[in-house]
């Protein structure tokens, strides 16, 4: 049986971290699998006792696995509501912008005001921001953008660049009050409009970040 | 949500055209909210952990045994997501470094916690509580407790393959063990199951 020969092999420490092998000398841990999605065993499984025990305990042990596997386990609410309560207030305070104030120094918290030109991105159509990085040289007011986009399969990237260029710029001076200096954008990958997510593998796909 | 101190800036006027409503946070492809949320964007992380949640306390909920602390060990987890976000590279997919994050915090709990009982009382869980309401299949109860009875290692890898239904290279990299390791474990672990729960058939 599979079971007597891992009991056997537990007395041998080396077994402790290697894969297990069969008496037969197949991988004990392909033959479980073989039996566990079901393939028809091949003629070497159908004559081996090995392979057969093993078969045998897990498709035993493959309807309360699967029952077990599906049971349907929530977490309770609270736990995202305590998560995010304490995210909010792990906000790190010094990551601020300076705002030109003729009434005395703004400071404006950078991830809002990333979240702020990313919505504005968000609702053109057809682009979602991705990364925005907003930087401010010492001592001055006005701030460099960096932007990554997504776009939709088949818009016209050059003249999306140029509209989220303009959004941005308007956006920073308006609704921010920091006027952009430059806007550098980068559209790192496509979305299918269909399943309106990125699509994988192209443009920068799942390792296009920046 | 801005945060600031004095004034900002001047009033936004007419000029910023807005053509269509955002679209909704959740539609994001998950490139784009971790990166978002690895700038700051608190919204984005929020999206994320909905997304992985219940993953991530099915399997905490299975390697400890205990409803409490496996949503002890999710709220842990999610935490340290959110501090440790900056640092994930995309060498592995999101859900691995989260499977990870919370394997982590399961087994730091694991460690503090007292010998177990040798005898797991089958009535020891309230009623009510969840593990007793997807558990009143008796045959699923038991090969919980012959579960619970595993060594820790064996459990996690098991947990990870069989109700996960990951692969061994990705097990691997969640726990940090090596790939024959790893169908070490989860071969023993089903044996050791098999066993036990042999008089059920």
């Amino acid at each position: 049986m599979a079971v007597n020969r891992l009991s056997g092999s537990d007395l041998h420490g080396a077994s402790e971290w290697g894969s297990e092998s069969l008496a037969c000398g197949r991988d004990a841990a392909t033959a479980w699998d073989r039996a566990e999605v079901g393939v028809t065993p091949d003629e070497h499984e159908r004559g081996c006792p090995h392979c057969a025990a093993a078969f045998a305990d897990a498709r035993r042990l493959d309807s309360v696995v699967h029952r077990m596997s599906n049971a349907d386990v929530e977490p309770p609410p609270s736990v995202m509501d305590r998560v995010m309560a304490a995210v909010r207030t792990d906000l790190r305070p010094h990551d601020l912008l300076a705002l030109d104030s003729p009434h005395g120094p703004a400071r404006l918290s950078r991830p809002a005001a990333a979240a702020v030109l990313r919505n504005v991105v968000d609702r053109m159509g057809g682009v979602r921001a991705r990364s925005c990085r907003i930087e401010q040289l010492d001592g001055r007011d006005d701030a460099d953008v960096t932007i990554t986009v997504t776009a939709r399969f088949g818009v016209d990237l050059a003249s999306v660049t140029a509209r989220v260029r303009q959004m941005v710029l308007a956006a920073g001076e308006q609704a921010l009050g920091v006027p952009v200096r430059r806007v550098d954008i980068e559209v790192v990958d496509v979305f299918d409009s269909s399943v309106d997510g990125a699509v994988d593998g192209a443009g920068g796909g799942k390792d296009g970040r920046r | 949500m801005v945060a600031t101190r004095g004034r900002v800036g001047p009033t936004p006027a007419c000029p910023v055209v807005v053509e269509l409503p955002p679209p909704p946070v959740d539609e994001l492809d998950e490139t784009t909210l971790v990166v978002r949320a690895q700038e700051g964007d608190v919204r984005a992380f929020e999206t994320l952990a909905r997304r992985h949640q219940a993953a991530l306390y099915r399997l905490a909920v299975r390697v400890m045994g205990d409803p409490a602390e496996a949503e002890d060990a999710l709220q842990e987890a999610l935490l340290d997501a959110w501090r440790r976000i900056g640092r994930f590279r995309g060498d592995s997919a999101f859900s691995t470094w989260m499977y990870r994050i919370v394997t982590n915090r399961c087994v730091a709990i694991l460690r503090r916690r007292r010998p177990m009982p040798v005898e797991v009382d089958d009535t020891a869980a309230a009623p009510d509580s969840p593990a007793r309401a997807v558990e009143l299949d008796a045959e699923m109860a038991a090969l919980g407790r012959a579960l619970s009875g595993l060594r820790d290692d064996l459990r996690i890898c098991w947990v990870l393959r069989e109700l996960e239904g990951l692969g061994y290279t990705e097990i691997a990299e969640i726990t940090g063990a090596g790939v024959d390791a790893v169908r070490g474990r989860i071969h023993r672990a089903r044996t050791r199951l098999a066993e036990v729960m042999r008089p059920w058939r």
